[in-house]
């Protein structure tokens, strides 16, 4: 009997002498949904168990005294609560927060197309700049979103009734004083940065951070690619040209260079242009691209270009017939961009960087001879630091030295600019469901003497897990052109307060955004440039310009509906009058038109590894100067028409992964105008006209060594 | 006395039961065991739960982080859901960069890497393909580096052959090829342990199957 009972008791002693403790419970999220296959446990233990399908778990463990019981999901915060184990049992209610900007949180977005390989809903892909459009150039494919202005006959980015001045592009948190390659007067020229540099793409279109200024419209924000991803050569051939590049990976840093020779006078041959070229585009072009990890989360970037261009034509003289205007343009441009990111401690982050531009161009008009050169050096440091959650704050400098020489004939004019802004910015995450940014930027520049003061503020708030509203207000300031400022620096900035309200829905497929924007122009420097057309009656240099723009602005993007098709739709609505430059009073711009459409296309075919683009774009005809007409700005073009296409075929040629890309501009054919020229008694009028009816291109991008890239 | 002795022999096997050292491997082996019989991402994740506890118990094994990872790419495979897939892999992904800093040029921990890369391929495959088919690749080939005797590379290599047009070398004649290298490599592969990685082999084999099909229901045609 003895024995009975000390076996007996020795068969309980296990559980005797080690409390158990049972453990139940239910984990939820916020609005009291269960949340099944959590993880629920004791820290530092083995015990624990997943919630069930209604969120429910129960397990026993062992450990006995204080104790966290840990519970963790897939797209929630972790959780630790403090629990005393004494073999009573324990029912517990878990309610886990989302994790914050993980998919389905709120996102400030007001005014502002993102593109980006990161895993997150976002309205574009870096791939879909280089598929979108004929010429894979970041400029056109913006060009299909809502709130820009299809403009053919000069480059740059027209938003919002904002001219191509009032855009600014950012490369690395720096400002790029020459996003485009040098100016031809009715040719538009592309943009200087291939798309292939950026792994991010912020495309703001009213609103913006005030971690930037200078841009009374827009900024388009690029942040380049880090580390490469291995090592490579690629050969590219063009119809225009030839080029290669050798990028090689090390394990914690990689280099790459490049190098591009193009000349347009073989295509030239072939595709009939309406100018009478004398020396059809040449370009050298090289760069060279440093990366290196300098930790953990440490990044250095290094970045530089070098590109020479020369071309030269002869134009129409509208007021002499019988002779021709010669234009010619040498142009030579260094650009170069280091920048050092790294994370401090837990809670803190740190930005540096400095850029170095120089841009000369040589321009031979007739017997003239004009000299510009530009020098920009810049400097700027930034530091965040994260508050709670996901809250943080953001703040910094930044200087930026601008030397500008305009040398014509024997005439010349120098301008230097030391530009200084100080900001500060906060992102704050009341909930998961309702944020704000607010930010405050300070400028002053020394060539007009002044500070200013711009306040921005933007809100969010999540109505549903796809959808949320946004609100945006911000006053943005910018120096009047250099035009202007080499005639007197007595001016004052000119600026715009942009009013942005926005209903938005992303789920993984589907993209809808409707957007309702009022901006309102004040302080525009008026007075006359030295450029061509518009010859008038000098109007006296002032801050005396100003004006509005509003509007709607519509996207809708479908991946899901038909199969490995993807298509985007966007409309604008404008309705904009201005009083700058040389205008005699508030008048619709030329660069505006109330209603602008677009379709993009894609789809993939696997079975031939092509990847078909169809673009299409129309809009209503623009205002055009009419000396014969009282009215000014009172004649319209008619409407623009434009379809283009675009393949690319992948491909091996002998064992290496090949890409041929062909595209069509204006498949169809379209006579489209974009405005007219008038000879100076206004008499003899001609149309500006794109260089040719279509454009074509085709280009074989060959990675040397890989085989498939799957 | 006998009273004494049958207490002291229950109080040893009381702390043998609880002793911390077989403690690990055994819950490993639970946990191991309980894989192939994980259908369903439900399953899954809580076998992955149950890997992330021993985890986060422990702290400076990488065993436990990489089941946990491994888990979770199978469950972003098996999950239709669109929206879910990146959120595995993110999971994935902390627990093989934790892996890889406990344990320094582990080859099975690269092939995960790969394979975290793979899941994301196929997230996007149109927008993903250029980045991700490259990442894949080079872990894949880290991974052949370390080991030349570990299958899995080749295995997963071989399987995204397989689904790669032909223009590219894909299809199943080139696939073929690295599955049987990777099949030869299973036949000589020893664990060092029963809780190293041991995973694949099956599949090889009857994706292989697959493949030798295919050829006679032609000559049939």
């Amino acid at each position: 009997m003895k024995l009975i009972f000390s076996v007996l008791f020795c068969s309980l002693l296990p559980a005797l002498l080690l409390c158990q403790t049972k453990i139940s419970g239910k984990v939820i999220d916020n609005s009291k949904q269960p949340l099944p296959g959590a993880n629920v446990f004791i820290k530092d233990s083995y015990d624990g168990v997943s919630s069930k399908e209604d969120g429910s778990f129960s397990f026993t463990t062992e450990e006995e005294g204080n104790a966290f019981l840990v519970v963790s999901f897939v797209g929630y915060q972790t959780k630790e609560e403090s629990i005393q184990l004494t073999g009573n049992d324990i029912n517990i209610e878990i309610i886990l927060e989302e994790e914050a900007r993980e998919l389905g949180a709120v996102v400030i977005s007001a005014g502002s197309f993102e593109a980006s390989d990161e895993n997150k809903a976002v309205i574009l892909r870096p791939l879909d700049i280089v598929t979108t459009g004929a010429d894979a150039d970041i400029y056109s494919a913006l060009e299909t979103l809502p709130g820009t202005q299809q403009i053919g006959e000069t480059e740059g980015l027209f938003v919002r009734g904002g001219s191509a001045a009032e855009t600014v592009t950012i490369i690395d948190e720096m400002v790029v004083q020459k996003p485009f390659y040098s100016s031809v007067p009715d040719i538009p020229s592309r943009g200087r940065f291939s798309p292939f540099l950026f792994k991010g793409i912020m495309f703001s279109t009213g609103g913006y951070s005030a971690k930037y200024g200078q841009a009374l419209s827009s900024a388009l924000i690029l942040n380049s690619q880090d580390l490469a991803d291995q090592t490579l050569t690629a050969i590219n051939l063009m119809i225009l040209g030839l080029g290669g590049a050798h990028v090689q990976r090390w394990e914690n840093s990689s280099f790459a260079f490049e190098g591009g020779y193009y000349n347009l006078g073989p295509y030239f041959n072939m595709v009939e242009q309406r100018q009478e070229w004398d020396t059809a585009p040449i370009g050298l072009e090289g760069s060279i691209n440093y990366r290196l990890k300098t930790s953990k989360t440490g990044m250095l970037k290094a970045f530089g270009s070098f590109n020479y261009s020369d071309l030269s034509l002869f134009m129409e003289n509208l007021d002499d017939l019988s002779a021709k205007n010669y234009f010619g343009l040498r142009s030579d441009n260094y650009y170069s961009n280091l920048s050092y990111r790294e994370i401090l401690g837990d809670d803190w982050a740190l930005f540096a960087g400095a850029s170095f531009s120089l841009d000369k161009d040589k321009y031979d008009l007739n017997t003239d001879k004009v000299n510009q050169n530009e020098i920009l050096n810049q400097g700027r440091i930034a530091v965040t630091k994260q508050v709670f959650n996901s809250s943080f704050i953001t703040f910094g400098g930044e200087v930026q030295n601008m030397i500008y020489k305009n040398v014509f004939n024997e005439l010349s004019a120098r301008l230097d600019e030391v530009y200084l802004a100080g900001f500060l910015e906060a992102d704050i995450f009341f909930t998961n469901d309702f944020a704000a940014r607010v930010g405050l930027r300070g400028e002053h520049s020394k060539l007009l003497g002044k500070y200013n003061l711009a306040p921005r503020i933007s809100l969010a708030y999540r109505l549903g897990t796809f959808d949320q509203l946004n609100f945006a207000y911000g006053k943005f300031y910018q120096t009047p052109f250099k035009d202007f400022l080499i005639q007197t620096t007595d001016f004052d900035y000119e600026n715009a307060s942009h009013y942005i309200f926005n209903y938005q829905f992303i789920s993984d497929e589907r993209t809808f955004r409707i957007e309702f924007y009022y901006k309102d122009y004040d302080n525009l420097a008026k007075g006359n440039l030295f450029t061509p057309p518009f010859i008038l009656p000098a109007v006296p240099l002032s801050n005396d310009g100003g004006g509005y723009a509003k509007g709607v602005d519509i996207f809708w993007r479908d991946r899901e509906t038909f199969d490995m098709t993807d298509y985007w739709l966007s409309y604008s609505y404008l309705d904009t009058k201005r009083d700058f430059i040389n205008f005699p009073g508030l008048a619709t711009p030329t660069f505006a038109t109330p209603h602008t459409f677009s379709a993009v296309i894609k789809r993939w075919v696997s079975s031939i590894t092509t990847s078909f683009g169809l673009t299409y774009t129309f809009a209503t005809g623009r205002p055009y100067y009419n000396p014969n007409n009282p009215e000014y700005l009172g004649d319209k073009t008619k409407s623009y028409n434009n379809l283009s296409i675009n393949f690319s075929y992948l491909t091996t040629v002998f064992n290496n992964f090949t890409v041929i890309f062909f595209s069509v501009d204006n498949l169809l054919g379209f006579q489209n105008i974009y405005g007219y020229n008038y000879s100076t008694d206004g008499t003899v009028r001609r149309p500006v006209l794109p260089t040719a009816t279509r454009a074509l291109f085709l280009g074989m991008f060959i990675s040397v060594g890989q085989a498939s890239p799957f | 006395m006998k009273i004494i002795v049958t207490i002291a022999i229950c109080f040893l096997t009381a702390a043998g039961m609880y002793a911390g050292d077989g403690k690990y491997e055994k819950a490993m082996r639970k946990n191991l065991s309980e894989i192939d019989s994980a259908r369903d991402v439900g399953s899954m994740l809580d076998v992955a739960n149950g890997f992330e506890r021993i985890a986060f118990a422990e702290k400076d094994k990488w065993l436990p982080y990489y089941y946990a990872s491994f888990m979770y790419v199978l469950s972003s495979f098996a999950d239709t859901t669109a929206g879910k897939k990146d959120g595995y892999l993110d999971k994935a992904n902390i627990f093989i960069n934790i892996a890889d800093s406990l344990e320094e040029d582990e080859s099975e921990i690269y092939v995960l890497k790969g394979m975290i890369a793979q899941g994301r391929l196929q997230v996007d495959p149109m927008n993903r393909w250029m980045k991700y088919g490259r990442v894949a690749n080079t872990n894949f080939e880290k991974a052949m580096k370390i080991d030349t005797l570990n299958p899995r590379p080749e295995y997963l290599q071989g399987v995204s052959l397989y689904y790669t047009p032909e223009q590219f070398g894909g299809g199943s004649a080139p696939a073929k090829r690295l599955l049987e290298k990777s099949l030869e490599k299973f036949n000589l592969f020893v664990p060092d342990n029963d809780l190293m990685p041991n995973w694949g082999r099956k599949t090889v084999e009857q994706m292989l199957e697959q493949i030798n099909e295919i050829p006679e229901e032609v000559k049939e045609e």
